[in-house]
């Protein structure tokens, strides 16, 4: 018996990776940034699960994140945030130009409700940001979603914590994100259909700010006794503050 | 050929009659299989029990309505006698109101049927022929027995109803000649007029409307006077037209007990498609469902279905419903299933675009919430707010996903985190060095923020703040006790 139907079959599969094939490719969405689509072959996955590993939370792995938010949240789509490990502060959303009532914040008590959660989200044309706070859920439960992903027609998003990196990943990208220097976000590929794992970019993030300043230095640190200058100028304050916009 | 399509528009009324109504009314569950078997429904008249209706193998054995039950029972000794339930009729009756709603503005219920007037109906429908053909399959669907009979006037279709249902529409010539031809005894008249008609040997309605009017009107009195400007419709029918009612409820009973969520399915089914029906007339989606399951004995238990009001199948409602039912904690036998629901909105004038692609979203999007909401809980669901307040934690905030918040927030100037933690976090200082995780650094600032000064004083100086690994935090201190906290994580 011939193999070939077999293979054919398989081919069809969405999720069999055909060594250097680009057309797979074609579905991304762009991701704002010109050299983190470089570095992802023209910006994030569409229809796929997408693995972002974190080093520690603040380094702005979220921000790199807004403008695909506001793309889709603008075409009327629904984006979930499902366990998010902070509660999200509505002015910077609305800063960023997300309407709010296009998101949706999901809590789940065990880990069987956060992956039916999840996989609702997807399956029901949702955008998906999920955070495995709890536990990380298991390569089955991954698998799961990267099939459902691939019927639907935005990415998911899954932030796994750094010890993630040591366990196989299903999902179609994964990315590792560090902060080495302030302001700086530097990217590392993981695992990508079509591209050698290892290759790496900075990107910077947050805006330029003022230099640093130590802790008795401070305009309104008039009450620690090493600071000499009390009752700083109005006018002082002003210019530090216009530095922060 | 002489009767054009536009000539018979003027008035038709249709009445469907439900010759099994007794029956259908009183078993709900088991009338696919009482098709066999003999079945009597009786009613009590002068402390004897007789027989009301009967279905076609239980006239066959010769049971006739009118018998007495035990004359009945002599002649079929299989026979199941039932007793008559005039409410449940009456609950039956209003549910194929609904559905011939859906066909007709103007429905009148009848004691055992229904009239319908069709008048202007066609356009609709592309025809009265296909409006026929779809009611007909509306009502087997809801597995009852009808025949039908049309006429120029209520009284006129009701007379003309024959022992079956017609799929078509006969032309307004057959009509007048069918009423013509129809005996004079079953117009509804007093013993005495019967008798005067037999006298002047009038036998149909044709050979009592060749007479003059004004020799009838002098021969009988005022009311078959009526009656005949009635049944040619030359005065309007005065019975009261059905409305839905403003609120849903129904019940299915189950004297057998039902033992498992699985079979509690199948009454819930039922309901839903009650309720399917209520919704299309009504051209409304709902937005709550009331479950209450009653056993046998204890006490009842309620379950709430909230929907976002965008998805009314009863597919989807039962696969919601039945989400929540798998949390719910029951009594072992549930007797009683109803279903009420009283908050509905209206059905959003859809324009369907080209590529279907915006519609199919929105559903998506409706019932995607209606899911996480049935299985999760309304309280697992949230989305952020936002407030015109000072202080952060008031400006930003969680609220349910049916409370909207003010959208005209001006932009604020200043850098703002994307996540708020919840309860400021306490910041250690060690030799004018603030540690939180790790040693901070303060970056920029200060931005003051004050609010509540009514409540107590809150004065705070917001910086930006980060660490050695390059994570960046919200942090403030407050201006009256000197403490440092961190409030917000730049993620």
């Amino acid at each position: 018996m011939s193999s070939e139907p077999l293979l054919d079959s398989l081919l069809l599969r969405h999720d069999t990776w055909r060594g250097r094939n680009r057309s797979l490719r074609k579905h991304v969405v762009a991701t704002g940034n010109n050299s983190l689509d470089g570095l992802l072959l023209g910006g994030w996955p569409v229809s796929a699960l997408t693995e972002l590993v974190t080093q520690q939370d603040g380094i702005g792995e979220l921000s790199i994140l807004l403008p695909t938010i506001k793309h889709y949240t603008s075409e009327d789509k629904l984006c979930v945030w499902l366990d998010p490990p902070y509660q999200p502060y509505a002015p910077s959303l609305v800063n960023a130009g997300i309407p709010l009532d296009k998101l949706l914040i999901v809590r789940s008590k065990n880990s069987k409700e956060w992956l039916w959660a999840a996989e609702q989200s997807i399956r029901g044309k949702a955008l998906l940001f999920a955070w495995s706070n709890k536990a990380q859920p298991r390569y089955s439960a991954l698998r799961k979603l990267q099939l459902a992903a691939t019927e639907s027609l935005a990415p998911a998003f899954l932030f796994s914590p750094h010890n993630a990196l040591k366990t196989h990943s299903p999902a179609l990208l994964r990315i590792e994100l560090e902060s080495l220097e302030p302001n700086a976000l530097s990217i590392t590929l993981h695992k990508l259909r079509g591209k050698m794992p290892g290759a790496k970019i900075q990107i910077s993030v947050g805006d330029v700010m003022a230099e640093r300043m130590l802790l008795d230095k401070l305009p309104v640190n008039i009450h620690y006794p090493k600071s000499q200058q009390s009752g700083y100028p109005l006018s002082k304050k002003d210019d530090l503050q216009s530095l922060n916009t | 050929m002489q009767t054009a399509p536009h000539q018979i528009d003027q008035n038709i009324w249709l009445y469907i009659k439900l010759p099994q109504l007794a029956i259908e009314a009183v078993t709900t569950n088991t009338a696919i299989l009482l098709k066999e078997v003999p079945v009597a429904v009786a009613y009590s008249h002068k402390n004897a029990q007789c027989i009301d209706c009967c279905n076609q193998s239980a006239k066959a054995w010769g049971v006739d309505p009118l018998m007495s039950v035990s004359t009945a029972l002599a002649i079929c000794p299989d026979l199941t006698v039932l007793t008559k339930n005039v409410q449940q009729e009456q609950q039956l009756l209003q549910q194929l109101a609904l559905i011939a709603y859906r066909f007709s503005p103007e429905i009148i219920i009848d004691t055992d049927g229904l009239w319908l007037d069709l008048s202007g109906c066609a356009q609709l429908f592309n025809g009265y022929n296909r409006l026929l053909k779809k009611l007909y399959t509306q009502l087997c669907r809801q597995s009852v027995n009808a025949t039908s009979g049309v006429g120029k006037s209520p009284m006129a279709a009701k007379l003309l109803c024959s022992t079956k249902f017609h799929q078509y529409l006969p032309d307004s010539g057959e009509i007048q000649c069918a009423l013509m031809t129809t005996a004079l005894n079953t117009l509804p008249s007093t013993n005495k007029q019967q008798q005067n008609f037999k006298q002047l040997g009038l036998t149909t309605i044709g050979d009592l409307l060749a007479l003059p009017r004004s020799a009838l009107s002098q021969r009988f009195n005022s009311e078959l006077m009526d009656t005949l400007q009635q049944l040619q419709g030359d005065k309007p029918c005065l019975l009261t037209r059905f409305k839905p009612a403003n609120e849903f409820h129904s019940a299915v009973q189950n004297p057998q007990g039902l033992y498992s969520k699985e079979s509690l399915l199948f009454p819930m089914k039922t309901l839903l498609q009650r309720l399917y029906q209520y919704l299309m007339a009504r051209q409304c989606y709902s937005r709550k469902l009331v479950w209450r399951f009653e056993p046998l004995l204890g006490k009842h238990q309620f379950m709430t279905v909230r929907l976002s009001g965008s998805n009314h199948s009863g597919s989807s409602l039962l696969s919601l419903s039945r989400i929540q039912l798998e949390r719910l904690e029951l009594p072992s036998s549930i007797e009683q299933v109803s279903l009420f629901c009283d908050q509905f909105t209206a059905m959003p004038g859809l324009s369907f675009d080209l590529f279907g692609d915006q519609m199919s979203l929105q559903e998506n999007t409706a019932e995607l919430i209606d899911n996480l909401n049935a299985r999760l809980g309304a309280e697992a669901l949230s989305r952020p707010t936002i407030n015109t307040e000072h202080l952060p934690e008031l400006a930003g905030n969680i609220g349910a996903i049916d409370q909207s918040s003010d959208p005209e927030q001006q932009p604020g100037q200043t850098q703002k985190p994307l996540w708020l933690l919840p309860k400021p976090a306490p910041i250690k200082l060690h030799n004018q060095q603030l540690y939180w995780r790790k040693p901070l650094t303060i970056v920029s600032g200060p931005e003051r923020l004050c609010g509540n000064w009514w409540q107590s004083e809150q004065q705070r100086d917001y910086y930006l703040a980060c660490d050695s690994k390059g994570a960046r935090y919200w942090i403030f201190r407050e201006s009256t006790n000197k403490r440092w906290f961190v409030h917000g994580i730049f993620a």
